[in-house]
């Protein structure tokens, strides 16, 4: 184990780590050394979608992926999608829609969801949205409340 | 209308007992045990002790040394005390300066290990329904007994005896937030953060495992990532208490998913044996034979059993019953409750058996149920009586809604009806202290907000509706079992029935001690100017003239409220054996499911759901429409995917979210919220609990659409569509 040192360009600033061990996943990362915690541990093994991040614009689950392997790169996480105005609209949609019970799967549902909308033009349709959230779990709201926070957004985008 | 913790929880702002972390502070592991029944013969933990970053490493062994009487509570041992009960049981846990030192010095304890007969699966002890005789079987640990009428005359003169058995499979609450949790001794106490649905439950259970006296102990609640009663007892409590002991550190500890999944504590499987007789049309007598898993558990057996078979009655008039209940030991892990908890599997059986039965007999499922169905002043199985109850009301509206579909239903759809009942306003009782300041009122109770709405929320409703307050000028605050007042917990879909009812007498005396202040009969607050405005008639006055100088100084007028619930009593003469539970205050909910079934590969596919939900008085719509969409999907689940796979040596092969499948956004059908009001309960403004009655019918629904579809019934919980095409004969 090479425990090495780490770069990321994290939310739009560039970070080092230092003795970053090599089967550190970005997750842990992310939590316990930048302190961005807004990213949530769920199963850990790509089943929920909880700890769902960007890195390079790309939604990536940062529980399967080791931080070594994007070194260098861009990761965005929500802390930093709250500060951009697409995160704003989506967190407004999930709040007035009551999409929030529980709210730890939310930020996953957030990134995923603003990650398919930070493109320049007209938003993909809902249909094509939701698609991009089956990878995402909710056990409190039933989803339909998301379903409503997406349609929302789109309309809001159209 | 908009819940205050939202955005925050949005944005990733707030701290869930997953983010829980101290200066100083170690990471914990468990050692769990790799078979599922058997005896610890030597275990060196001395290896462990010597590994990378190890501070404390604490066993069997080591609990004299750290506890006053060494935490031998024979109900509920911290590490087995002579068996091994089942695969992945606690028996050590270390600590470690980081998480992955802890686990890896986890996996090297190599105990020496005897192993006993594992007995895993009920379908591998009593294939079949079990005979008298084998009901005196030891692993038979639990029995609960009732009788009523003359239930041999009845099975005599019936014109008919319809007898059918039914199987249901365990299923997991898997709340997005895995356990985890943090203490450390500071001053000779034990303090304890948790994501707990009950910080005074985790202290008092602390308190027994650990020997300790509850005064040396502080639980704290963070925000719960999903509790689902999966979060209402102590569980990995006692083990980060000790290692905080032995290591004189805080030490944080939490599961990975698969260890969720194999520490259990959640609904294992059931059969149910049901024989119902019928006179002229209508059931005179019910027969109720439930054999349920009850895993490793040691306490609450007769209660998880006494619990579940009083749903196998129902919501209906039964002249005569005998209902028997037996607690199967098996090498799983302990039962535990899991929303409404076993009332989804008991009304699966008993809503599938009412619904062939009338199917059977020619009758309307619907109009069948409302020969049956309680009204208000009829008496349950108990005697005890039955309030004002939306089971009639419910049902109508269903029928109306069942005909509309009815219209027109394409080829391969059926549509089922369920009933279930629910009991809210339960535990101990519940206490909230109010402080009104001249900027806005807030709420000082003991529970953390578990993501219903019903702590953050729904207290907040009641204080509104009652002072005429917004939303906005009210604040829950939370405090620890130290500083808080006493509360149960949240669970039992008791928060808004029960702690509610103690809110809403607090603000009914700060309202009182107001208008006799200003001479009038009534008040009622406004703001104004960021300033609570005193309103009586036309006479306005604001609040900070009306305080008294010390109230000015203390921060304004103080109420404490309290609700302890009433005792309830069953009639004790028709229980033989074992206690069966006294339900109170009724809920009722009936939902109809349209579904379209796969005759090829026996998929079912949920088209449209609706649910008419008995909710006395809805305090905030809103968050009631989302408690009723969530507890139908997390049915969905139960009816058609999720199940726990435990193979016959005791393992369970499906833990974690690859293979336990849970409902996902494209899944769920449009669902169609109905209220049924007017049937008041016993909370505040006759509201009635409704965390978990949306969950209990699902799975009955769909089954009996699935009937309707096809004219065929399954027996067996979750539809999956393997179960379905074997009923089809595809298989």
């Amino acid at each position: 184990m090479s425990d090495g040192p780490l770069t990321l360009t994290l939310n739009g600033k560039l970070r080092q780590f230092e003795k970053v061990p090599d089967s550190e996943r970005l997750l842990d990362t992310l939590r316990w050394r930048a302190g961005l915690k807004g990213t949530k541990e769920g199963c850990r093994t790509g089943g929920c979608g909880a700890c769902t991040v960007l890195v390079n614009g790309e939604p990536t689950l940062s529980c399967l992926l080791l931080s070594h392997e994007i070194d260098a790169e861009k990761v965005t996480t929500i802390e930093g999608l709250a500060s951009e105005k697409i995160g704003r609209v989506v967190i407004k949609a999930f709040t007035e829609a009551g999409a929030v019970q529980c709210g730890y799967c939310t930020p996953g549902f957030v990134v995923a969801l603003a990650a398919q909308l930070r493109g320049a033009g007209p938003p993909p349709s809902v249909e094509s949205l939701l698609d991009g959230l089956e990878g995402n779990l909710c056990r409190c709201t039933g989803y339909r409340a998301i379903q409503k926070a997406v349609e929302a957004v789109h309309e809001a985008l159209k | 209308m908009t819940r205050s913790d939202a955005e925050p929880k949005a944005r990733g702002a707030v701290e869930y007992g997953t983010d829980l972390a101290a200066p100083h502070m170690l990471w914990a592991a468990l050692v769990r045990s790799p078979i599922p029944h058997g005896r610890i013969v030597r275990m060196d933990l001395g290896p462990a002790r010597e590994m990378p970053g190890v501070v404390a490493v604490v066993g069997p062994d080591d609990l004299r040394d750290l506890l006053p009487k060494g935490a031998l509570e024979a109900e509920r041992p911290v590490f087995p005390l002579d068996e091994i009960r089942y695969r992945g049981e606690p028996i050590a846990a270390v600590a470690a300066e980081t998480l992955e030192q802890a686990r890896a010095a986890a996996a090297a304890v190599a105990p020496e290990l005897e192993s006993l007969r594992v007995d895993a699966r009920i379908e591998d002890i009593f294939p079949e329904w079990p005979s008298e005789a084998a009901a005196k079987d030891p692993r038979v640990v639990g029995h609960v007994h009732a009788r009523y009428g003359d239930l041999d005359a009845k099975f005599r003169n019936a014109e008919l005896v319809h007898s059918e058995t039914y199987r249901t499979s365990g299923v997991h609450q898997v709340a997005i937030e895995p356990h985890a949790c943090l203490a450390e001794v500071r001053d000779g106490t034990f303090h304890v953060r948790s994501s707990t649905q009950t910080p005074f439950g985790v202290r008092d259970d602390l308190a027994s495992i650990l020997g300790v006296p509850p005064s040396r102990l502080v639980v704290e609640g963070t925000w719960v990532g999903g509790g689902f009663g999966g979060k209402g007892a102590a569980f990995l409590e006692p083990y980060a208490v000790l290692l905080a002991v032995a290591s004189g550190r805080p030490v944080k500890l939490s599961l990975t998913f698969e260890e969720e999944f194999e520490l259990g504590r959640t609904t294992l499987p059931s059969i149910i044996r049901l024989d119902t007789a019928v006179s002229r049309g209508r059931i005179v007598g019910r027969r109720v034979r439930l054999l349920l898993d009850t895993g490793a558990s040691l306490p609450g057996r007769d209660f998880a059993v006494g619990y579940s078979i009083g749903f196998l009655l129902g919501p209906y008039r039964t002249e005569a019953y005998e209902i028997e209940g037996f607690a199967l030991q098996t090498n799983q892990p302990p039962f535990g409750p899991h929303r409404a908890p076993f009332a989804p599997q008991s009304v699966f059986a008993l809503e599938s058996h009412i619904d062939g039965l009338a199917r059977r007999l020619g009758v309307d499922p619907i109009e069948f149920r409302k020969l049956h169905a309680w009204r208000e002043g009829d008496r349950t199985a108990y005697d005890q009586p039955v309030g004002p109850f939306g089971l009639e009301a419910g049902l109508e509206a269903a029928a109306r809604t069942a005909g509309v579909w009815r219209t027109g239903l394409p080829p391969g759809h059926g549509i089922g009806v369920a009933c279930g009942f629910w009991s809210t306003a339960t535990g101990a009782g519940g206490e909230a202290r109010l402080r009104l300041r001249p900027n806005g009122l807030t709420i000082l109770q003991g529970e953390r907000e578990i993501g219903n709405g019903s702590v953050i929320r729904g207290l907040a409703a009641v204080a509104e509706r009652v002072l005429g307050l917004p939303d906005d000028a009210i604040r829950v605050e939370y405090g620890d079992t130290a500083t808080a007042p006493f509360d149960s917990g949240v669970f039992g879909s008791r928060t808004l029935g029960a702690l509610g009812q103690a809110v809403e007498k607090a603000a009914r005396s700060l309202a009182h001690t107001l208008a006799s202040r200003v001479g009038a009969p009534a008040i009622r607050l406004e703001m104004k100017n960021d300033q609570v405005v005193v309103v009586a008639g036309r006479r306005r006055q604001k609040l900070a003239d009306l305080l008294t100088p010390a109230e000015r100084t203390a921060g304004g007028v103080v109420a404490l409220g309290k609700h302890y619930a009433p005792e309830r009593t069953v009639d004790a003469s028709r229980v033989l054996a074992g206690t069966v539970y006294p339900y109170q205050d009724f809920t009722a909910a009936v939902h109809l499911a349209e579904v379209e079934v796969d005759r090829e590969t026996g998929h079912v596919r949920v088209v449209r759901y609706a649910a008419f939900q008995d909710v006395g008085v809805a305090v905030d719509p809103p968050g009631l429409t989302g408690q009723v969409e969530g507890g139908v999907v997390m049915g969905l689940g139960t009816a058609l995917s999720e199940e726990m796979l435990w193979t016959p040596e005791g393992r369970l092969a499906n833990p974690g979210l690859l293979d336990y499948r849970l409902p996902r956004i494209r899944d769920v059908p449009p669902i169609h919220v109905k209220t049924i009001e007017g049937f008041a309960g016993a909370g505040p403004f006759g509201a009635k609990g409704v965390g978990e009655p949306p969950i209990i019918p699902v799975p009955a629904a769909v089954a009996n659409a699935v009937a309707d579809a096809t004219g065929t019934r399954v027996f067996e919980l979750p539809l999956t569509p393997e179960r379905v095409a074997r009923a089809l004969k595809l298989l």
